[in-house]
């Protein structure tokens, strides 16, 4: 697949998302990747410690509904220029796979330890 | 391609009480070994990842020469006493409890790509099926260069207690003189960073920066960069550098470290000669040894890699991976990075022990890794930068979103308080 160099990469993307059939989602393993790069903040799964937010859990309009909006607001905030690094389609694909994540992790079975 | 007929034992070279000591390495007949070099930022979200996405069901050996990490990453904080050593050492423990995933302290000293092999100094011989390496960087030789007496503290641990101790003992109104090493470096921000920290706590101890009139006379933080500007974070730092530390800080581009006098504390400079009460020299870097010895930096400073998977584009190394600092793939070099990378990686390996493809364009369309990072500019004060990164197909390297570069507008306490944040997360995602 060539990357056009006249069009930016992220409306590159968009076009492939386009194309791609998103509702598809026949490889669980990309959105899961996608999202794992939230985890550096975020934490594991998106259960962050401390003050930052966690994501799992999260309702699916709530998460891609503040990432989509971020995108046209003014960029001084990480969050504001991180989600300028994500197409829209990109933006679905991550608060989809968080808000099917349960909040906290399962506790374990004594037998599991 | 996997293979699952490889020897299930441990080969020991000797038996030695050392190697009696070492666990023994027992894995199911059907599991894949993948065997990580290194536990540093990469390496340790490799292994934890590769755990994690294969439900435990993968034989993974963490391979380091010591037992815990100590993370750069916040480490100019222990230069002024804001944290400890202990706030920054991590420890396998988490993932030595994950399923699947064994620790071993040991060196590597040889790689046999042909025959899919690395030779451990204690352990000897260990087969694997995929292998990843992530050893970190070293640094270049500079003439007359006595780490000891002239710390880099650019490989955090004692180097970092070395140079916090010169500063506490040097006069108030020293000099303090760093070099700043050719880009690509680890942690682009961090020398500018570093100047701002020794700014700050010299010229609270000698009232400089209170303008009191500096009780004792001006200290003088003397930067001497390589580069022809600043790296990282350029606006922040020119506003930090010539007004909040206009009066303390020095900053020289184009700077070319030649040789160190390491007893007088100079260095020898292109553009000339500077001597401190302190000196930290931060040479230009290259790979771990163990990379470049093994032929996969094929010549260059860095191993070249697909950032697809992390895959060498070295001919001669199937299965063979670089994360984090010893690899070039159009990123830069911090630990953030390094843990995202680790994920791709995680991911590739997974699909090419089942046999499915890494290089679809869907998936090739969605590899992402991201840069965050805050940068303390005062005791109390940060700054952040950040940026996104895409895979482009025809360069096999990640390139810079755009519009998602940026740096903060200011230096504020809010962003401090955040800087905690993030590294807690970053740590607990990382090692936990």
């Amino acid at each position: 697949m060539r990357n056009n160099s006249l069009l930016p990469v992220a409306s590159l993307q968009f076009v492939l998302a386009l194309a791609a059939s998103p509702a598809l989602a026949d490889d669980p393993d990309l959105d899961r990747l996608l999202a794992s790069q939230c985890a550096q903040c975020h934490g594991t799964d998106g259960r962050a410690v401390g003050e930052i937010d966690s994501l799992a859990g999260k309702s699916f309009s709530g998460l891609f509904g503040d990432t989509r909006e971020m995108k046209d607001k003014d960029p001084n905030d990480i969050m504001h220029r991180q989600a300028r690094g994500y197409s829209d389609d990109q933006l679905r694909r991550i608060a989809e796979y968080f808000s099917m994540l349960p909040e906290k992790e399962k506790e374990k079975k004594p037998e599991e330890h | 391609m996997s293979n699952h007929t490889r020897r299930n034992f441990l080969k020991v070279a000797g038996a030695t009480a050392a190697v009696a000591a070492a666990p023994s390495i027992v894995r199911a007949q059907s599991a894949a070994r993948i065997v990580v070099v290194g536990g540093g930022f990469a390496g340790a979200t490799l292994a934890k990842y590769l755990s994690l996405w294969s439900g435990g069901t993968l034989d993974v050996v963490l391979v380091d020469k010591r037992s815990s990490h100590v993370s750069c990453v916040m480490s100019n904080l222990v230069l002024n006493g804001s944290l400890g050593l202990r706030d920054l050492r991590f420890r396998y423990d988490a993932l030595k409890a994950r399923d699947g995933v064994q620790v071993l302290r040991d060196n590597v000293v040889e790689l046999d790509g042909r025959a899919a092999r690395v030779r451990l100094k204690d352990s000897g011989w260990l087969d694997y099926d995929r292998l990843v390496l992530a050893p970190g960087i070293r640094f270049d030789r500079v003439p007359g260069w006595n780490a000891a007496a002239v710390p880099h503290a650019w490989i955090a641990g004692t180097q970092t207690t070395n140079l916090r101790d010169q500063l506490r003992a040097m006069p108030d109104n020293g000099t303090f003189v760093m070099t700043v090493p050719k880009s690509p470096y680890r942690c682009p921000p961090g020398p500018y960073e570093r100047a701002c920290l020794v700014a700050d706590q010299l010229g609270e101890r000698s009232g400089a920066i209170r303008g009191d009139g500096a009780r004792n006379g001006i200290p003088k933080v003397v930067v001497l960069d390589a580069n022809p500007g600043i790296q990282a974070e350029r606006e922040t730092f020119t506003r930090a550098f010539e007004d909040l530390y206009g009066d303390i800080i020095r900053y020289h581009p184009n700077a070319t470290l030649e040789a160190v006098d390491s007893e007088n504390r100079v260095a020898i400079t292109s553009i000339g000669d500077f001597q401190g009460d302190v000196l930290n020299v931060i040479p230009t870097h290259k790979a771990a040894k163990v990379v470049a010895r093994a032929g996969l930096t094929d010549g260059g400073r860095w191993a070249p890699v697909d950032a697809l998977t992390y895959e060498s584009l070295v001919p001669g190394f199937p299965g063979v991976h670089v994360i984090g600092d010893s690899q070039a793939s159009g990123q830069p070099k911090s630990g953030h990075m390094a843990n995202a990378q680790a994920k791709v990686c995680a991911d590739a390996i997974l699909r090419r022990l089942a046999g499915r493809p890494v290089d679809g364009p869907e998936r090739a369309a969605n590899i992402t890794t991201n840069s965050a990072c805050f940068s303390p500019i005062t005791f109390e004060k940060a700054s952040w930068l950040t940026a996104v990164y895409a895979y482009d197909p025809e360069s096999k390297a990640m390139k810079l979103v755009p519009g998602s570069l940026g740096e903060a507008e200011d230096w504020n306490k809010d962003n401090f308080e955040t800087m905690f944040a993030w590294s807690d997360n970053l740590f607990a995602d990382t090692f936990g």
